[in-house]
C-alpha cells in the first residue's frame, strides 16, 4: 500500500509567533526560524520517523493539512474525498482512500490576567520547544496544574536547565505520579496546593513574575495569602484538548466526553469513525491525565487504526486483521480516565475568583470574561445603551440551549487568529455557567477550513484549472454552478 | 409556548423576516416570529454584508435605494450597532469587458438619479490601499457600504423584543392549516399559532412552506462560499467589488470577500442544511491576493457557506396572496441582506395596508404563474446526482 504521512512539524515561526497550533507563548528561540535544523531536530526527537520512512512511507515533515473536503448530501463537487495540504510556500489537494487523523490534542487555554502577556504559554507549547526544537527561551517557569501533565513538563524544564519555581494547583493535594513529585522536591520545587494565580506582571508585556494565592474549599481566594513569585514564563499545564477540527470539517460524530478532554470522535473498537473511510488513533481519539505516563495507549491505537484501514482496503484479510490485532490486547487500547472536566471548572472558577472577570477570554479579540457574559458589542465600536436591562445570554437561552457560534459572531470571543484554539473551552464553559446549562447540551462552537492561518499567497491554488479561472462567476449566473 | 395566539406570525429569523417583524411591531402589531435555528443562524447571519442600489437589477433599484437611506439611520433605530459603514461602493474594471459593464451601469444609474462616479486608476489606489495596479477604472457609488451580518440580524430581533415582540429560536413549522382560503394556523413544534397574518420568510425553505399553504413558489437554494482573513492594515471604509469578487474590510479590519460558483442544492422544511465549504476557497483566496497584492501575507483565519434562495428572475418575492389571503411572501433572491430594512417596511405597509409606497412593480408572486413545479429540472438548477 502506498502510505503518506503528513506532520506540520516543524512549524513556521510566523505560526508559533500566532500561537499555532500551540500556546507557545513567544518563548521560543531564534533557532525556529531556521527551517532545516528543526527538520533535522524534530526527526532527531522521533526515531519512529526514520523507521517508516525505512519501510518506504513517504514522510512529509512541515506540512499541515488545513482542510479536509468531502462530498455530502449538499455538496457533490468533489470527485473523491481529499486534504488541502500547505507547507511554508504553497498549498496543494490530495486525495485518499482511507484516512488515519492522528492529530493529538492542543492546549486548554485558562484566562489569567497577563496571559496576553509574552511568557505565557501551555504545556504542549513548552513541549514541542524543549522536545522537538530545542528552543524553549525560559528562564524561571511557573507551572500550574499537579496533574501528570504539569508534574512532567516540569521536569522536562528541570532537565533543560530551566529554573521551576513553582508547581501550582487548586487541588487541595497533587494530582499526578508521586515518584516525579518527589523529583521535583528533590529540586527544589516549590508545590503549592489550594492556589491559583491572581496575575503574571510585568514590563514591556513581557512577564517578570507571577503572584499566586491560596484558595479555600469554594475556589475563593483567601485575604493576605498573595505570594509574589519571579518568573519569565507561566506554563498552563492543567489539560489538553483533542484536536478533533478535521473530523468535524469531515462530517464525524463526535461526542461530549468530559473526561476525555470535550468533543472526541465516535469510533468502534477498530479505531473507525462514523465515516467510513476515517480512522483515529492517539490524543485526538480522548486524552486524559493518565495518558501522559502511557504513551502505549496511543501507539496501540495508531496500530490498530493502521490494521483496520489495511483491512477495510483488503490488503491484509479478516483473520490476519484478527490475529494481528489480538497481539495488541495484551497491551491497553483504552486506559482509565480521569475528572477531566471537573478539575477545569474549578480551575476556572479559581482563576476568575482570583483575579475578576476583566480578564481577556478571548486574547486575540481582547475580549473580557464579563464582554462575553453581558453579549457586550466589541470595544471597539465604543457602543453605549441607556438600556436598564440589555440583552442577556439568559434571554439568548430561554429556548433552548446558547449556541456559542451565535455569541461568537457577536462578540467576536473566538474570531480571532489563533481560530478560537486558545478560548474554545473556556468561552464554552463560560457560556454554559452564565446561562445555566449544562455545557455538555451546547453545540459546539462550528470548525471551518482552514484550520491553521494560512497567508493569501499560500492558498493560492498553483494548479487552478482553466475552467475554474476562466468560467468563474461574480455572483450567480445560471451557467457557473459546479466547476472543480 | 406560552401564547397561541398574535396579530402576525412570522416564519423564519433572518433578515428579511426579523425586518418585517420589527417594523409591524412598531406599528403596533403584536408578532411572534419562529425559528427552526437561531438568529441569522442561516443565510442572514452568513453573508458578505454588502449594501448596495442594485443598479444591475434595475426594477430593484427604489426598494434598493430605500434600504440604503434606512440604513443610515438604523443604528439609532434599533438601538443596537450593526456596524454598518457607508463610506461607499468601489466596482473596479480589470478587462476591458468588464470596463464596458461598469459604463452601461453607469448609464442606468444616472438614469436612476443615483449618485455614481467613474473613477481613474490612480484615484483607486488612494481609495482602497494595496490593490492591483491592474485595474483600467472603477465605478463609484456613494451610497453603498456594508454592515456586520450577526450584529444586525440580532439587532432586528433585540429591537423587535424591546417592542414586546416575542420571538422562538429552535421552533420549527411542519405545517400550514388553510381553512376558508386562510392559514387558520401555524403548526410547530412548540404548538399552534393562530395569527391574522402569516409571514413566510423562510429563506430557502421558503417553496416548502408554501406548499404547506398549497401555493407554488419558485425558489431554488444554492451553496455560496466566502473567507475572512485576520485584520489588516492599512484600512479601507469602502466596499469592494473586482476580480470576480464582491467584499469588505470589517470595521475590526478583516478582509471578508466571496465568489466564485455556486452549487445548486435541495433543503428539507425542518432541518438546517448542511454548509461545507470546497477547496473553491482557495480560488478565492487567489482571487483577493490578485486583487489586493498588498495583502498576500496575510493569513486567511475562515471560511464558510451559506444556502442562499434564488427565483428563477433573480429577483425578491415579496407578495401578500389573493389565496391564502393572509399569507404574505418574503424571499430575497440572494441579496436579501443590503435590502433588509426596505424589505421589513414593505411588509409591514402590505399588511398594514395592503399595499406599499415603496415602488415593488415586478416583485409579485403572479409573476411566475406559468412556471410549474419542474421548472428547476428545466433550468438545469437541481443538484447534481451524488456520486458513488
Ligand atoms: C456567502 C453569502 C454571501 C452573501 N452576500 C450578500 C451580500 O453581500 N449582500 C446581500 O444583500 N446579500 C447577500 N447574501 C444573501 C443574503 O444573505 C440573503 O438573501 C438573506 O440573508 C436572506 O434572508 P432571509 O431572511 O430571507 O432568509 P434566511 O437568512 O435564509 O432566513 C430564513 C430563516 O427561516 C428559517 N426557517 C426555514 N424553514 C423553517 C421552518 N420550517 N420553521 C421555522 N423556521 C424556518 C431558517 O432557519 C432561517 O433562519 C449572501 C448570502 C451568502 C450565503
Amino acid at each position: 500500500m502506498q502510505v503518506t504521512l503528513i506532520d506540520e512539524n516543524p512549524i513556521a515561526a510566523s505560526m508559533a509567533r500566532l500561537n499555532v497550533p500551540q500556546f507557545f507563548g513567544q518563548r521560543f528561540a531564534g533557532g525556529l526560524h531556521d527551517k532545516s535544523l528543526m527538520v533535522e531536530r524534530a526527526r532527531a526527537a522521533n526515531e519512529a520517523l526514520a523507521e517508516a520512512e525505512a519501510m518506504g512511507v513517504d514522510v512529509q515533515l512541515g506540512t499541515c493539512v488545513w482542510g479536509a473536503f468531502r462530498n455530502s448530501e449538499s455538496s457533490r463537487v468533489l470527485d473523491g474525498p481529499q486534504l488541502g495540504l500547505a507547507d511554508n510556500e504553497r498549498s496543494w489537494l490530495m486525495k485518499y482512500d482511507r484516512l488515519i487523523v492522528a492529530a493529538g490534542a492542543r492546549d486548554l487555554g485558562l484566562a489569567f490576567a497577563g496571559w496576553d502577556r509574552r511568557g505565557a504559554m501551555a504545556a504542549n507549547g513548552a513541549y514541542s520547544l524543549m522536545r522537538r526544537y530545542q528552543a524553549l527561551a525560559s528562564q524561571r517557569m511557573v507551572v500550574l496544574g499537579s496533574g501528570n501533565l504539569g508534574l512532567s513538563t516540569a521536569r522536562m524544564a528541570l532537565d533543560r536547565g530551566v529554573d521551576v519555581a513553582a508547581v501550582v494547583d487548586v487541588s487541595r493535594s497533587v494530582r499526578g505520579d508521586e515518584a516525579i513529585v518527589a523529583t521535583l522536591r528533590e529540586s527544589g520545587v516549590k508545590l503549592f496546593t489550594s492556589h491559583t494565580v491572581r496575575e503574571a506582571v510585568g514590563g514591556n508585556g513581557e512577564i517578570e513574575s507571577v503572584v499566586l494565592v491560596e484558595i479555600d474549599d469554594n475556589c475563593q481566594p483567601v485575604a493576605g495569602s498573595d505570594k509574589v513569585i519571579a518568573a519569565d514564563t507561566v506554563c498552563l499545564a492543567v489539560g489538553l484538548v483533542p484536536n478533533v477540527e478535521l473530523l468535524s470539517l469531515l462530517g464525524c460524530d463526535l461526542s461530549f466526553e468530559p473526561e476525555l478532554g470535550g468533543y472526541v470522535p465516535d469510533r468502534d473498537d477498530w479505531m473507525r469513525t462514523s465515516v467510513e473511510s476515517v480512522f483515529v488513533a492517539g490524543d485526538v481519539a480522548g486524552f486524559h491525565d493518565g495518558m501522559v505516563l502511557d504513551t502505549e495507549t496511543a501507539r496501540n491505537q495508531g496500530r490498530l487504526a493502521g490494521i483496520a484501514a489495511a483491512k477495510s482496503l483488503g490488503a491484509i484479510d479478516e483473520a490476519e486483521a484478527i490475529a494481528r490485532r489480538s497481539d495488541l490486547q495484551a497491551a491497553a487500547i483504552d486506559s482509565k480516565p480521569t475528572d477531566t472536566y471537573a478539575n477545569w471548572i474549578r480551575w476556572l472558577q479559581a482563576l476568575l475568583n482570583a483575579g475578576g472577570s476583566e480578564v481577556f477570554a478571548c486574547p486575540c479579540e481582547e475580549v473580557t470574561c464579563a464582554d462575553l457574559i453581558d453579549l457586550r458589542p466589541p470595544r471597539f465600536l465604543d457602543w453605549e445603551t441607556e438600556r436598564t436591562s440589555p440583552p442577556s445570554l439568559k434571554a439568548l437561552a430561554k429556548d433552548a440551549p446558547v449556541n456559542p457560534d451565535q455569541v461568537k459572531r457577536l462578540t467576536r470571543a473566538g474570531m480571532g487568529h489563533c481560530q478560537g484554539r486558545l478560548c474554545r473551552e473556556q468561552v464554552a464553559l463560560l457560556l454554559a455557567e452564565a446561562s445555566e446549562t449544562d455545557v455538555a447540551d451546547m453545540p459546539v462552537m462550528s470548525y471551518r477550513p482552514p484550520v491553521r492561518p494560512l497567508p493569501l499567497r499560500v492558498m493560492w491554488p498553483h494548479d487552478e484549472s482553466e475552467q475554474v479561472r476562466n468560467e468563474w462567476a461574480k455572483w450567480f449566473s445560471p451557467t457557473q454552478q459546479v466547476l472543480g | 409556548m406560552p401564547v397561541n395566539r398574535a396579530d402576525v406570525v412570522v416564519i423564519g429569523a433572518g433578515v428579511s423576516g426579523l425586518s418585517s417583524a420589527y417594523f409591524l411591531a412598531r406599528a403596533g402589531k403584536d408578532v411572534v416570529v419562529v425559528d427552526k435555528g437561531i438568529v441569522g443562524g442561516e443565510a442572514s447571519g452568513r453573508n458578505g454584508g454588502m449594501v448596495s442600489e442594485r443598479v444591475d437589477e434595475p426594477l430593484l433599484i427604489p426598494l434598493a435605494v430605500e434600504a440604503t437611506e434606512l440604513w443610515t439611520t438604523l443604528d439609532e433605530e434599533l438601538g443596537y450597532p450593526t456596524e454598518f459603514t457607508q463610506e461607499g461602493r468601489l466596482q473596479v474594471a480589470v478587462t476591458e469587458a468588464e470596463m464596458g459593464d461598469l459604463l452601461a451601469e453607469r448609464d442606468v444609474a444616472l438614469r436612476h438619479g443615483i449618485d455614481v462616479e467613474v473613477v481613474e486608476p490612480s484615484a483607486i489606489r488612494d481609495m482602497i490601499p494595496g490593490i492591483t495596479e491592474r485595474t483600467l477604472g472603477g465605478l463609484f457609488f456613494a451610497n453603498g457600504g456594508h454592515a456586520n451580518t450577526q450584529l444586525t440580524v440580532q439587532a432586528y430581533a433585540w429591537a423587535l423584543q424591546d417592542l414586546g415582540g416575542r420571538l422562538y429560536q429552535n421552533t420549527t413549522v411542519t405545517g400550514l392549516r388553510v381553512v376558508d382560503g386562510r392559514v387558520a394556523s401555524v403548526e410547530t413544534t412548540a404548538g399552534d399559532l393562530a395569527a391574522e397574518f402569516v409571514i413566510g420568510a423562510a429563506g430557502p425553505q421558503t417553496g416548502l412552506l408554501a406548499d404547506l399553504a398549497g401555493v407554488h413558489v419558485p425558489v431554488a437554494p444554492a451553496r455560496v462560499e466566502i473567507l475572512a482573513t485576520a485584520p489588516v492594515e492599512p484600512r479601507f471604509p469602502i466596499a469592494l467589488v473586482g476580480n470576480g469578487l464582491y467584499g469588505h474590510q470589517a470595521v475590526r479590519g478583516n478582509l471578508i470577500f466571496g465568489g466564485g460558483a455556486h452549487e445548486w442544492t435541495d433543503v428539507d422544511l425542518t432541518t438546517s442544511p448542511g454548509k461545507p465549504n470546497t477547496p473553491l476557497i482557495r480560488n478565492i483566496a487567489r482571487r483577493l491576493a490578485e486583487l489586493l497584492p498588498g495583502a498576500a501575507d496575510v493569513p486567511v483565519i475562515r471560511s464558510w457557506a451559506g444556502v442562499v434562495e434564488q427565483a428563477p428572475d433573480y429577483r425578491p418575492i415579496i407578495d401578500i396572496l389573493d389565496c391564502p389571503s393572509n399569507y404574505v411572501v418574503v424571499t430575497a433572491s440572494a441579496h436579501g441582506f443590503g435590502i433588509s430594512p426596505a424589505t421589513g417596511k414593505v411588509v409591514s405597509e402590505l399588511v398594514l395596508h395592503g399595499e406599499s409606497s415603496i415602488d415593488i412593480r415586478g416583485l409579485g408572486l403572479d409573476r411566475f404563474s406559468g412556471v410549474g413545479r419542474g421548472w428547476r429540472q428545466e433550468r438545469g438548477w437541481s443538484p447534481v446526482p451524488q456520486r458513488a
